[in-house]
C-alpha cells in the first residue's frame, strides 16, 4: 500500500514537472489505474444482495462519521468562540495601554483567529463607573481600539475586526468596590462565523 | 482705611496663594445671592365644596416655585398678615381665588400686592382643569418673576432625564419641578443623554439599539423619531446650538473621538477638531460663536475652548487631574463642570476664563450632569448622596438643594430652553 502512494507521489511530482512540456509516456499511467483496479477486484465477488445492504450498512457509518466529524468541528469551533468571549482584557484606571498581562492574552487571541479565518470580531470596550458616561464612551473607544491596533500587528485582518465602545453602561460586576472596578475595565470579544 | 488697607491686601494675597495650590476655599451652601422676601398667602377656594387636588394647592405650586426660583425667601402665612409679613420686609406677597367654571374647570385668579399699600401689581386669571392647576400657577410666577426681577422665570420650563424603568435606561420627560413625568422612549436598550431640540420640541437622544451609541431626534409630542448623521457608526454627546439649532456631537471615526457639527434637518455635518487625543462633551457659548468641550491631549481629560470653527483653541482648566462635561451659563459669565477627586465627582464652577473656581458640592457621594436652567440662575444635577441616583435642583452659588425626584434611579437631567417667544424677549433684554 505504501508503495502505491509513494508512486502516487511520485507519479503527480512529474505530472508537476512536466505539465508545461510536451506530452510524454505517462509513467503514471499503470499507477493510477492500479488502485481502482484494486478495488474494483474487492468489490467483485460482493455484488449480491447481501453486499448491498452492507454497502447500504457502509453508507449510513459514513454519514454518522461524517456528522460526528461536523458535530466534532462545531464544537471546536465552538470552544474556540466561547474561549474568545470569556476571555477579557482588562486595563488600568483611565488608561487604555495594554498590560503585559493583557498582550500575553492578545497573541492567544490572535493565534485563534489565525486558526480559523471565518471568524471576524468584535471588540467591545468598557469603562468601570467612575467618571463621565461621555468621557467614558472615548475611554472605551480607545480601549477597544487599542485591542484592535495589536490584533492588528499580530496579522489579524483589519477588516474582520470592529471595535464598538459602551463606556460605563455595560458593567460585567455590579458595585463600586475596588474588585468591581478592575473587573469593569475591560474589553471583550464577540464572534461572528462568515 | 489706612490701618485696613494692609489687612484687605493680605487677605488677597492669602486668597491668591490659596487659588495656585491644590486648595479651593468655598462656603459651600451659603448663598452668596440677595434673595427677596416675598409672603404667600393660601388662595381662597369656593365655600361649602372642597375641590380634589391632584397633588398640591395653588399656594403650595407657588411656593415651591418662588423657592425653587433661587430669587426669593417665602414668607408663609396662612392669612394676610401686615405684621409679620413687614417684620419679614416681605414688600409683596402671592395669593389668589378660586372659582367654580363650567365644563368640570376651575377659574384661578392670581395676584401678587404690595404688602403696605394692598396695591395690586400684577393679576392674571386662568379657567382650566384641575389637573392644569400647576401649569397656570407656573405662568403666574414666571410672570411675578418677570415683573420683580425683570427677567424671565423657568416655571414653565421642563427637564428630561434618563430613568431606570424595569432595569432599563430611558428618557423621561417632565416639568421643571418633577412633576407630570411622562416617559418618552420604550426601548429594550439603553437610551441616554437626552436634549432639548431648540424648539422644546424634539429629544435628541443616544439609543444604544442597534448595540452601539447612536443619536437619534425624537418628537415629544408625536413619538416619531428618526436616526441622525447616519455616516458615522458611532454618535453621543450632543449640545443643541443657541442660536441655530445645530447639533454639535462626538463621533468615533478610525478609534478616536472627534468634535463635529451637523444639521439635524439636512443631515449633513462637519468636523471640527482634528488633534491626535479624543475631544467630547462639546457646549456652546450663549452667542455660540465659541465651544467648550473636554480633550485628553494633556494626558488627562481636561476642558478646552476655541472658536465654533474650530480655531483657536485653549486650555481653561489646569486644576485636579479629571474635568470634564463643562457647560457654559446662559449668562454667559461662568461654566459649570464635573470634577473627579479620590474616585467621586463634584459640581464646579468657574470664569470662563478659568480663574475663581469654586466648588458647589461635597462630602454627598457623586454629583454629576450639571445643566443650567434657562435663566442661568439654577443648576440641575444628579446625586447619589440619597443612596440612589436622584435629580436635584440648586442655585448657581450651590445652595437651595433640593430634591425633585424620589425612588428608582435618575440622572442626567437636561433643562428645557426657554419657549421660542421667550427666548426673543430674553436676549433683546439683555441688549
Amino acid at each position: 500500500m505504501k508503495s502505491i502512494y509513494t508512486l502516487l507521489i511520485a507519479g503527480c511530482v512529474v505530472i508537476g514537472l512536466t505539465a508545461c512540456s510536451k506530452k510524454e509516456e505517462p509513467v503514471v499511467d499503470p499507477v493510477v489505474q492500479e488502485a481502482p483496479a484494486e478495488a474494483v477486484e474487492a468489490q467483485q465477488p460482493q455484488v449480491n444482495e447481501d453486499s448491498l445492504a452492507a454497502l447500504e450498512r457502509e453508507r449510513l457509518e459514513a454519514e454518522r462519521l461524517e456528522a460526528e466529524r461536523l458535530e466534532a468541528a462545531r464544537k471546536k469551533l465552538q470552544e474556540m468562540m466561547d474561549r474568545l468571549m470569556s476571555e477579557d482584557v482588562y486595563f488600568d484606571f483611565d488608561r487604555s495601554e495594554l498590560t503585559e498581562e493583557a498582550k500575553t492574552l492578545l497573541i492567544q487571541v490572535g493565534e485563534v483567529l489565525n486558526q480559523e479565518p471565518r471568524f471576524t470580531i468584535t471588540v467591545e470596550g468598557h469603562t468601570d463607573a467612575r467618571g463621565t458616561e461621555d468621557y467614558n464612551l472615548t475611554l472605551g473607544s480607545a480601549r477597544s481600539t487599542k485591542v484592535k491596533e495589536f490584533l492588528s500587528a499580530y496579522g489579524i485582518a483589519a477588516e474582520r475586526m470592529e471595535t464598538i465602545s459602551f463606556g460605563e453602561e455595560k458593567p460585567k460586576q455590579a458595585g463600586e468596590s475596588e474588585e468591581a472596578f478592575a473587573k469593569n475595565r475591560r474589553a471583550n470579544f464577540r464572534v461572528n462565523v462568515k | 482705611m489706612n490701618k485696613l488697607f494692609p489687612f484687605v491686601f493680605f487677605l488677597s494675597m492669602a486668597i491668591q496663594v490659596f487659588a495656585s495650590i491644590d486648595t479651593i476655599a468655598v462656603d459651600v451652601g451659603i448663598s452668596v445671592f440677595k434673595t427677596m422676601p416675598i409672603g404667600v398667602v393660601p388662595f381662597t377656594e369656593p365655600s361649602g365644596t372642597s375641590l380634589d387636588w391632584p397633588d398640591e394647592k395653588p399656594h403650595e405650586v407657588a411656593e415651591r416655585d418662588l423657592n425653587l426660583s433661587g430669587r426669593f425667601e417665602i414668607i408663609s402665612v396662612p392669612k394676610f398678615d401686615l405684621v409679620k409679613l413687614s417684620r419679614a420686609r416681605a414688600k409683596f406677597y402671592v395669593t389668589g381665588k378660586i372659582e367654580k367654571a363650567l365644563n368640570n374647570k376651575i377659574k384661578i385668579d392670581c395676584f401678587l400686592y404690595a404688602t403696605q399699600s394692598k396695591d395690586l401689581i400684577l393679576g392674571e386669571s386662568y379657567t382650566v382643569s384641575l389637573m392644569d392647576s400647576r401649569k397656570a400657577v407656573h405662568e403666574f410666577i414666571d410672570k411675578v418673576i418677570y415683573q420683580l426681577w425683570g427677567v424671565h422665570g423657568v416655571a414653565s420650563t421642563k427637564l428630561a432625564w434618563v430613568s431606570k424603568i424595569d432595569g432599563v435606561k430611558q428618557i423621561v420627560v417632565a416639568d421643571y419641578d418633577g412633576f407630570h413625568r411622562r416617559q418618552l422612549t420604550f426601548d429594550s436598550t439603553i437610551s441616554m443623554m437626552p436634549v432639548w431640540s431648540h424648539d422644546n420640541e424634539r429629544i435628541i437622544f443616544v439609543s444604544f439599539r442597534n448595540n452601539k451609541p447612536q443619536l437619534y431626534i425624537k418628537d415629544v409630542a408625536t413619538g416619531t423619531q428618526k436616526r441622525l448623521f447616519k455616516k458615522f457608526e458611532q454618535t453621543f454627546s450632543p449640545a443643541v446650538n443657541p442660536k441655530t439649532g445645530e447639533i454639535l456631537f462626538s463621533a468615533i471615526t478610525d478609534g478616536k473621538t472627534d468634535l463635529y457639527v451637523g444639521d439635524p434637518e439636512t443631515q449633513k455635518s462637519r468636523r471640527l477638531s482634528f488633534l491626535k487625543s479624543s475631544q467630547t462633551s462639546p457646549s456652546w457659548s450663549p452667542n455660540s460663536s465659541e465651544i467648550i468641550f473636554t480633550s485628553d491631549r494633556g494626558g488627562s481629560p481636561q476642558i478646552y475652548v476655541m472658536n465654533s470653527d474650530g480655531t483657536d483653541m485653549r486650555r481653561m482648566t489646569f486644576m485636579g487631574r479629571y474635568n470634564e462635561r463643562a457647560s457654559w451659563a446662559p449668562t454667559g459669565d461662568r461654566i459649570v463642570y464635573t470634577s473627579m477627586d479620590d474616585g467621586k465627582m463634584n459640581i464646579y464652577t468657574c470664569a470662563i476664563d478659568g480663574s475663581d473656581i469654586v466648588q458647589l458640592t461635597s462630602n454627598s457621594g457623586n454629583n454629576e450632569r450639571p445643566s443650567w436652567s434657562p435663566d442661568g440662575m439654577l443648576i440641575a444635577f444628579s446625586s447619589n448622596r440619597s443612596g440612589s441616583n436622584q435629580i436635584y435642583i440648586m442655585r448657581r452659588d450651590g445652595s437651595n438643594v433640593t430634591r425633585i425626584t424620589q425612588g428608582g434611579e435618575n440622572t442626567a437631567p437636561t433643562w428645557s430652553w426657554y419657549p421660542i417667544h421667550k427666548q426673543t424677549k430674553h436676549k433683546e433684554g439683555k441688549e
